[in-house]
């Protein structure tokens, strides 16, 4: 059995941290994940920008990396959403493509939708004594329907307060290159995120995606909002080293 | 001020409707009420996602059939008494209906709300002819004394207040009016009522057009649809070609979808089917009505795989409510007749100037909230990447973001590249990083440090820490259980099963 | 209607005929097939099935009627016979001190006000001079007609355009009342889609209203206001008895 880390880029140049508390939680699982080298980006910054031919370019790379891979986790539902939802457009005109960027998306989880879905595991046994909301992100929840999942397993963690954020389903304006492109009204989606995190009081802000949880803690740390950012998989990871010092 | 025609760009648009301060503010309260209310509208009625799919599926098959369709409604209309026009082009529904007034040597007209008659300019080429032309319901009515055009697809007045539309209404009494809503509504109610009761011509827009008996449905909630159907002695009803439903059955589908998506009404006060002109012996109704079926761009989306759903639409506006980016930057920044996902869609298609239009699709993070509250499904967030992508391939398109690109290609086209570009990367970055970030406003940056802190790229990326972590983990790997190898093995094993099928 | 055709619509309608074809040609063209002219075969068509199995039982959907009519601003009451129908409009129209009255044509609405009643004007619709019917619906206080329909899911009433009953007569007045038999009440939609189906060909009235509620606008900034364009003060009366009929 093959079970492979995808870090996604921005994971793997920007936040290695994140792949890292993903790979030790799962290895309490006795999931020993392995990281095919060839791996890059999945390909949808050129794709959601309409370069579809450069985006087939990072996605052959993929589907080639993770061939003999039997499942593939990574921690974000975005990049997993692009490969369920928008290789099979992008490769709409070769069969053969077509089957394997199928294959792909067979075999390839976001984190909680693997560790709840798959694992079966509900309760990772972490304590975070700690004011936390969460922001769902648009294509972890929408295109791949990954909704539940975080919940369930937030809800599960010991001291945790968990305070729900208001309009949590909107949007970040994130949206990739729609942040440089768009740049004003991404602003302004931003800081209505940003004040809505506010609203919740909470010290720690969690997510699926480090995308859109790099837009709004780059906006909180612009001005001086003191929140902590993290994904999930860190939260749980360091929730279960909280518990394990305990016990 | 906002016409349909812009000179500006869309970015000049975006940010003199960010610095108004009212308009976003109205918006957000507009459009948070009417999502929450939809919310609610679909819960209450339960089995929503059904009603979606089969909304869905009936829009699919009536466009699919849509020449055997509006030849039945034409047979049965004018079987009825009516007479039906067709359009190729805005300027050919002027024309007609131009031709219709000089034969009925009208002086006035009053309109119910029509979004297709925005798109063909009829009020423009009346008022060049010297023929009246009162917009009715009264969030138009609003927008027309201002000179401009509608902001939302049913709420046309959503960016003004109320001290506005009395500064407007105050103009027309020829006398202060308080900005009272009541006091407002009941002025426009009495100046209306004249116009209803003197005009020429009624002018409607058609939800929905019902094939089986040529028949015209029609919405409203404040009646005016209903008067210029009734009083005045002609009516004309615009239609786009796509507004067909085969029958009467389908429109409970849409009597349902539609009312309940757009302000979460379980009906609107008014659903009228209009069959024909009146009856002789009626007492009232028109003596003749003519039903206009205008292409104007519509027929381009036909056959094409990517875009033909996108005629689908009930112009609900339930995508404008749940956008973020409509949210914030209202309906006039999108340029033309429709905003929102469905405007940043229908916009760059139904036109031909393909590149004046090219940039409005890119008005939207592509977050899928437009998708979710469709009633009849329209992938509009994946319709947004194909015009991307046609401007592209045709070559519609900045430089820089070309050449951008181009670099993305090489970096990701091999590790090797991409762990390179990482290197020049965190060379580059040395001097600007700060604690971590990058708070530099120079570049490329400028646009997201300008109210963010960009994070600098990690020192050691995941992959060159792989090695190390890979041999820690190996130390302290749990024993999987048998339970998770068990679900491992199984559902593994189901794909094979279907690859094989 | 179109027995004498101006010059220029006759005109305008044979080029219309002739545009029709290059027209629908083009559609079938981009949908890449010939012209469609048998019906097409409809898997789909209509509500889901789940939908067309609900119904009520007649109580409930009484019940329900009138209450999406109050719950939508109107009054709703339930009488048990014509006798307390007219009852209720004679005290309406004291309390209100209205002076005209619009109502159609109909065997139930007959002998509308007591017999003598100089004080007020009741402007019978059937026949006559459309101008002038116009003009008394315009100037009415309240307008009566007798609905073919009420739908209880939506808290609905259809009426359907006649000689007898004009469309203005819910729609001019300030006021409408709207009798309903209990027995023509309907639980949804579909049920009265279904027999207008049947009205095919010369059966099918010019004009179908289905009316929920008063009239509403919501344009200014969103604030809910009663009595635009139509009536702002509706009332439904549900009659359990109607003699002889």
């Amino acid at each position: 059995m093959k079970i492979s880390l995808f870090a996604t880029c921005l994971s793997d140049a920007f936040f290695p941290r994140v792949s890292e508390a993903m790979a030790r939680l799962l290895a309490r699982y006795g999931i020993r994940l392995t990281f095919p080298e060839g791996q890059t980006c999945c390909g949808q910054p050129a794709f959601n920008s309409g370069y579809w031919v450069e985006a087939k370019e990072a996605a052959r790379r993929l589907i080639d990396a993770f061939r003999d891979s039997d499942y593939v986790i990574a921690p974000s539902g975005s990049c997993i959403s692009m490969i369920h939802h928008h290789y099979p457009a992008l490769f709409r005109d070769d069969p053969a493509e077509l089957r394997m960027a199928r294959e792909l998306a067979e075999k390839s989880y976001e984190f909680s939708q693997f560790l709840v879905g798959v694992l079966g595991v509900s309760d990772v046994g972490a304590r975070f004594p700690h004011r936390v909301t969460y922001h769902p992100s648009c294509h972890g929840s929408r295109l791949l329907g990954v909704k539940d999942e975080p919940l369930t397993l937030l809800s599960h963690v010991r001291d945790l307060d968990f305070v729900p954020l208001p309009f949590a389903e909107d949007c970040c304006g994130f949206g990739g290159t729609f942040a440089v492109k768009m740049a004003d009204i991404s602003a302004a989606m931003v800081t209505e995120k940003a004040d809505h995190v506010r609203e919740t009081e909470a010290e720690v802000l969690v997510g699926l995606d480090m995308g859109c949880l790099m837009n709004i803690g780059g906006r909180m740390r612009h001005r001086g909002q003191a929140v902590r950012v993290m994904h999930l998989a860190e939260l749980l990871y360091e929730g279960v080293r909280m518990a394990d010092e305990r016990a | 001020m906002s016409g349909h025609n812009p000179t500006s760009t869309l970015a000049e648009r975006v940010r003199i409707a960010l610095n108004n301060d009212f308009l976003r503010n109205a918006v957000r309260f507009t459009t948070e009420r009417l999502r929450t209310n939809k919310q609610a509208a679909a819960e209450q009625i339960g089995n929503w996602e059904e009603w979606r799919e089969r909304g869905r599926q009936i829009r699919l098959h009536t466009i699919a059939h849509l020449d055997y369709y509006l030849a039945q409604f034409a047979e049965n209309l004018r079987r009825a008494g009516g007479y039906v026009h067709f359009a190729s082009t805005a300027e050919e529904a002027v024309a007609i209906t131009l031709q219709i007034m000089a034969a009925k040597q009208a002086k006035s007209v009053v309109k119910s709300k029509s979004m297709v008659s925005e798109e063909v300019h009829i009020n423009q080429a009346l008022e060049e002819q010297g023929i009246e032309t009162v917009e009715t319901d009264l969030g138009e009515y609003i927008i027309q004394l201002a000179g401009e055009t509608p902001s939302h697809i049913i709420i046309p007045a959503i960016h003004k207040n109320k001290a506005q539309v009395a500064e407007l209404f105050s103009e027309v009494a020829g006398e202060p009016l308080p900005a009272d809503t009541a006091v407002l509504a009941a002025f426009a109610r009495s100046k209306l009522r004249g116009k209803f009761l003197e005009a020429d011509i009624g002018m409607t827009g058609c939800n929905f057009a019902i094939a089986e008996s040529g028949s015209i449905v029609l919405f409203s909630n404040e009646g005016n649809a209903r008067m210029v159907s009734t009083v005045p002695r002609t009516q004309i009803t615009m239609m786009g070609m796509e507004r067909i439903l085969p029958s009467w059955e389908d429109l409970e589908v849409m009597a349902t979808l539609l009312p309940r998506s757009a302000t979460g009404q379980k009906l609107t006060v008014y659903m009228s089917a209009i069959n024909g002109p009146r009856r002789t012996a009626d007492g009232d109704g028109p003596d003749e009505l003519h039903v206009i079926i205008i292409d104007n761009g519509r027929s381009r989306q036909l056959g094409d795989p990517e875009f033909q759903e996108v005629l689908n639409c009930i112009r609900c506006g339930a995508c404008l409510n749940a956008c973020p980016v409509y949210r914030h930057i209202g309906g006039h920044a999108y340029g033309w007749v429709y905003s929102g996902p469905i405007g940043a869609v229908l916009t760059p298609v139904l036109n031909e100037e393909k590149e004046k239009w090219a940039e409005v699709a890119n008005a939207s993070t592509l977050c899928g909230a437009c998708y979710e509250a469709c009633p009849v499904k329209i992938p509009l967030h994946d319709m947004l990447v194909y015009i991307r992508r046609r401007n592209v391939e045709e070559g519609r398109t900045k430089r820089t973001e070309r050449l951008g690109m181009k670099t993305y290609k090489v970096a990701v086209s091999s590790h090797r590249f991409y762990q390179l570009a990482l290197k020049l990367g965190r060379i580059g970055q040395k001097p600007l990083v700060r604690d971590g970030q990058i708070p530099t406003r120079l570049g490329p940056l400028k646009g997201w440090n300008n109210v963010r802190t960009a994070p600098a790229l990690a020192e050691r990326s995941f992959r060159e820490s792989w090695q190390a972590l890979e041999r820690e983990l190996q130390q302290e790997m749990a024993e999987m259980s048998p339970q998770v190898k068990a679900r491992l093995e199984e559902l593994a094993g189901k794909r094979g099963d279907r690859h094989e099928q | 209607m179109n027995n004498e055709r101006n010059p220029i619509i006759e005109r305008l309608h044979r080029q219309s005929l002739q545009q029709q074809e290059a027209f629908l040609d083009h559609i079938a063209h981009r949908l890449g097939r010939e012209r469609i002219t048998t019906p097409p075969a409809r898997p789909f068509a209509g509500a889901p099935d789940f939908w067309r199995g609900f119904t009520l039982e007649a109580e409930e959907r009484i019940s329900l009627f009138l209450s999406n009519w109050e719950s939508l601003g109107g009054v709703a009451k339930r009488v048990r016979s014509m006798d307390d129908a007219r009852a209720y409009i004679a005290d309406l129209t004291d309390r209100m001190q209205a002076k005209r009255l619009v109502c159609e044509e109909h065997p139930l609405l007959a002998d509308l006000l007591p017999e003598g009643d100089k004080e007020r004007e009741v402007t019978v619709w059937g026949g006559g001079d459309p101008a002038h019917l116009l003009k008394k619906a315009a100037e009415a206080d309240i307008g009566v007609a007798v609905a073919d329909f009420a739908i209880a899911y939506t808290g609905t009433l259809v009426l359907t355009s006649s000689p007898a009953r004009g469309r203005s007569i819910s729609l001019l007045p300030a006021v409408f009342i709207g009798i309903v038999r209990a027995a023509d009440i309907r639980t949804k939609m579909g049920e009265v889609l279904s027999v207008i189906r049947t009205w095919d060909g010369g059966r099918m009235p010019a004009g179908i209203h289905f009316v929920t509620g008063p009239s509403r606008s919501a344009d200014i900034e969103n604030d809910l206001t009663i009595g635009v364009h139509g009536p702002g003060s509706v009332h439904a009366l549900v009659v359990d008895e109607v003699d002889g009929r």
